[in-house]
């Protein structure tokens, strides 16, 4: 596609069959403390 | 859903509800933006009427058959199908696995802009926490875990240091209980750098797996907000403490993590300030305080602020272009990885798996709730009596908020901060709307930022 560039097509449905463990980080106890950011953690069952 | 915006040369197209992350041409952007609401033969006489002979047909039918190809491929216009299987995920019982442990309800310094009133929460006397009660927090964290093997516990306050020796004492006991409980404990800490000495920073650098050190940034702008409490400034109290410990912190986690308020809306000035004084992984959040408040971010800053973000962006990417590159903690983004949509969708885990607990070992669903009428759910000796709060806290995902169905950022944010929520709108399922549109802002600028960084990549 010489117009379109995809940086991940990485799809986040197929993480609703393994995902949900539980085990990553609360959003909290990283550095906010004041805002909610999910988007930035990592998964603990890659 | 897709959100598609330009932003440094980049043209940029979000298929929200997949993740994928596209950069196209002219021609494409254009295209996707009618692609719902137009036929291809629309599409191709708007094109063709704004462009004139720019694009012959044959670049424009390509250009079509590659949108309806990424669409086919489930990377584009797909759809939210995650309502039932996040509330589903919600019903299910939950288990707490993070505590926030008010280790001292007190502070040395008079921060203004503290949401804590500088240790006190909302009029609680001052105080420390007692091992005791510190203890049967960690017996009631493990006790509640479930199956879960990491267990956080963030050392917060007030001024967690001023509490030490408890902090010390609960890390040991922490750990002895690992092994026979199956479990792995992360502490975390947060301080304000005042009493840091040799001997905390080695302890730290062994046992705490992330420190947060508060600066926000240039001397006179910290001090104009983070004074001590005979009103001096503490900028050069605690500067040299945090290159210490930073130095002698090897590789393991920190933040340098600042607040800026309305008073420096030129916050990246802040940022390149901490990076000259060697700190390499940092954050800076806006403040979140009542409009009243004369340091508070009002809605008419947010234009200022979207285009400091900008800016800082800029500034991030030309440290990556030097081999030089930093850390700024809204600005992580892991394309190819990253959280599952539970945990995207499912709300901050405040109020379940992530409790608060004072030093008398009260119970609130974070530490932002700590005070607060009503919002009191037990206490580490008798657990959660307040059930149906929980309940309510339970409910709190993306699809329980009206004000996130059509917005792009729901899958970075959770749905946002419940207690900002409550604060502005007296409902933790309402959101905070400067907060919102600030969140949206860094999730495009940190896109931006991989966008830039795959063409260096590339060697463009």
């Amino acid at each position: 596609m010489k117009r379109i560039k995809t940086l991940t097509n990485n799809t986040l449905k197929n993480t609703v069959v393994k995902g949900g463990c539980g085990e990553c980080q609360t959003s909290c106890q990283s550095a906010c403390k004041t805002s909610c950011t999910v988007g930035n953690q990592s998964c603990e069952n890659k | 859903m897709v959100h598609q915006y330009k932003n440094n040369g980049y043209n940029i197209v979000l298929d929200v509800c997949s993740g994928s992350v596209h950069v196209v041409d002219d021609l494409v952007y254009d295209m996707v933006e009618m692609y719902e609401s137009k036929t291809k033969d629309e599409i191709a006489v708007e094109i063709k009427n704004k462009y004139k002979d720019l694009y012959s047909n044959e670049d424009i039918l390509d250009a079509y058959s590659d949108i309806e190809e990424l669409k086919a491929a489930g990377q584009l216009f797909t759809e939210d199908v995650y309502k039932d299987v996040v509330i589903d995920f919600k019903k299910r019982k939950t288990v707490v696995k993070a505590l926030c442990l008010h280790i001292a309800h007190d502070c040395n310094l008079a921060c203004q802009y503290c949401f804590a009133d500088e240790g006190s929460y909302n009029g609680h006397p001052r105080e420390l926490m007692s091992y005791e009660v510190g203890k049967k927090a960690l017996d009631f964290l493990i006790e509640n875990s479930g199956n879960r093997v990491n267990l956080e516990v963030d050392f917060f306050g007030g001024e967690p240091l001023m509490n030490f020796d408890v902090v010390k004492k609960l890390v040991e006991y922490g750990r002895s209980r690992e092994k026979e409980a199956g479990k792995n404990f992360r502490f975390t800490l947060t301080t304000n750098g005042v009493l840091l000495n040799d001997e905390i920073i080695d302890f730290c650098n062994k046992e705490i797996s992330n420190v947060v050190l508060s600066l926000d940034g240039r001397k006179e702008i910290h001090d104009l907000m983070r004074p001590t409490r005979n009103g001096k400034g503490s900028y050069d109290v605690i500067i040299d403490k945090f290159k210490n410990f930073v130095e002698k912190r090897g590789d393991k986690s920190y933040y340098v993590r600042g607040t800026f308020t309305r008073n420096n809306l030129d916050f990246t000035e802040d940022f390149k300030h901490m990076v000259d004084l060697g700190f390499k992984e940092i954050s800076i959040e806006p403040v979140v305080s009542p409009d009243d408040c004369p340091y508070a971010i009002r809605e008419e800053d947010v234009e200022a602020i979207c285009k400091e973000y900008d800016k800082l962006a800029l500034d991030i990417i030309e440290r990556h272009k030097a081999g030089k590159p930093i850390t700024f903690f809204h600005y992580m983004l892991d394309l190819n990885g990253g959280p599952c949509v539970y945990k995207r969708l499912s709300g901050c885990g405040s109020g379940t798996e992530y409790l608060a607990v004072t030093p008398q070992g009260e119970l609130y669903p974070c530490h932002q709730f700590v005070g607060i009428d009503g919002f009191k759910l037990g206490d580490v000796y008798n657990g959660i009596e307040k059930t149906e709060l929980v309940e309510e806290f339970k409910l709190c995902n993306v699809y329980a908020k009206d004000k996130c169905k059509d917005c792009f950022a729901r899958f970075y944010c959770s749905g946002g901060c419940a207690a900002n929520a409550y604060q502005f709108h007296g409902s933790i399922l309402d959101a905070y709307d400067i907060g919102c549109k600030l969140q949206q802002k860094r999730v495009e600028c940190a896109i931006m930022i991989k966008a830039a960084l795959a063409d260096l990549e590339e060697g463009e």
